[in-house]
């Protein structure tokens, strides 16, 4: 789902810069006043594995492939705030190193994955409530990743869609249902990949779930 | 440290078992766009390793493996700079509480 640039309009793209970097200075500085003793361990391993398994493709229908995105499982494993900025870590290299996804457009991609993933969080919050049963932790789980795919595709259809690259061939008529439509699919593959490395994340290390521990907490209060 | 540096050996051994099988399909949003007739332009800039390859070495999976380790690499320094950066700010009194 990375915006390659010549895609956006610079108008949009600078409106999402905009818009995000509120969030990463917001987060910023939620983490430095939060944040745990392990946490520059369990946030550099974590950046690294989201980072190489975005590059495994997998295969969903008709000759179109998704990738884990992996913003619900980063704002789960370490808060909402330190996921946002691990993610932003994740594309910021992609954009410079890799070609994966534009300099340009890296606002709107930091926006539709990072910032959305990080909001993931509170859907999973809201979904898990104060609750101890895993099949509730791994629904809900589930539920967010999607959920989170499926939006940040809404997002990215929009911005494309008033772009002028694809104003030209129906706009956001046609690239709203079609970022969709994938996108529906492409989640149920984000939801049972998160959901599995979650819940035996739980099961084996429970300790490691810094952003669990931070939902558990303030739902008690 | 240990476990940082056993952390990215797995995650290499992910990527070595796993990269043969990934899927060269586009995307969704290449979908969209392609079926929109919509072409991806040339780059302004096209990175050090455009596509996770590294045009030196000839064997495809030799090239993405080697790009894909760099990648963790760089991901894995950037976040620790990070991890420090954000330690360094903290006061020092809440800095010895353990596990606040």
């Amino acid at each position: 789902m990375h915006i390659p640039d010549g895609f956006l309009s610079p108008t949009i793209a600078i409106i999402m810069f905009a818009l995000v970097l509120p969030c990463l200075v917001w987060s910023w500085r939620k983490v430095q006043a939060t944040h745990s003793r392990s946490f520059t361990a369990v946030l550099a391993i974590s950046s690294a594995f989201i980072f190489a398994a975005q590059m495994i493709n997998y295969p969903i229908a008709l000759g179109t492939s998704g990738h884990l995105v992996g913003g619900t499982f980063l704002a789960v494993l370490l808060g909402p705030y330190a996921g946002m900025l691990s993610m932003t870590i994740v594309l910021l290299m992609q954009a410079l190193f890799f070609a994966d996804g534009g300099l340009m457009s890296f606002g709107a991609n930091v926006f539709n994955l990072a910032v959305i993933g990080a909001a993931s969080f509170f859907v999973v919050k809201l979904l898990n409530r104060n609750s101890e049963n895993t099949g509730r932790f791994a629904s809900s789980i589930f539920i967010a990743s999607w959920l989170s795919v499926v939006a940040g595709a809404l997002a990215c259809a929009i911005q494309i869609g008033l772009s002028p690259v694809f104003t030209s061939s129906g706009g956001i008529v046609v690239t709203i249902p079609s970022m969709i439509f994938w996108h529906v699919i492409i989640g149920v593959g984000e939801g049972a990949i998160t959901m599995t490395l979650l819940t035996s994340l739980q099961r084996f290390n429970p300790s490691i779930l810094g952003g669990l521990m931070l939902l558990r907490e303030r739902v008690k209060k | 440290m240990n476990k940082t540096l056993a952390g990215l050996a797995l995650i290499a051994i992910f990527l070595i078992v796993l990269i043969p099988y990934a899927s060269n399909d586009p995307d969704g949003l290449e979908k969209t766009a392609e079926s929109m007739g919509v072409t991806e332009q040339e780059a302004v800039w096209k990175g050090l390793m455009p596509d996770y390859a590294l045009s030196a070495i000839n064997n495809p999976y030799l090239s993405t493996l080697t790009a894909s380790i760099l990648g963790i690499t760089i991901v894995l320094l950037l976040s620790i700079a990070l991890g420090k950066a954000v330690d360094s700010k903290k006061t020092p009194a809440t800095k010895d509480t353990p596990r606040n």
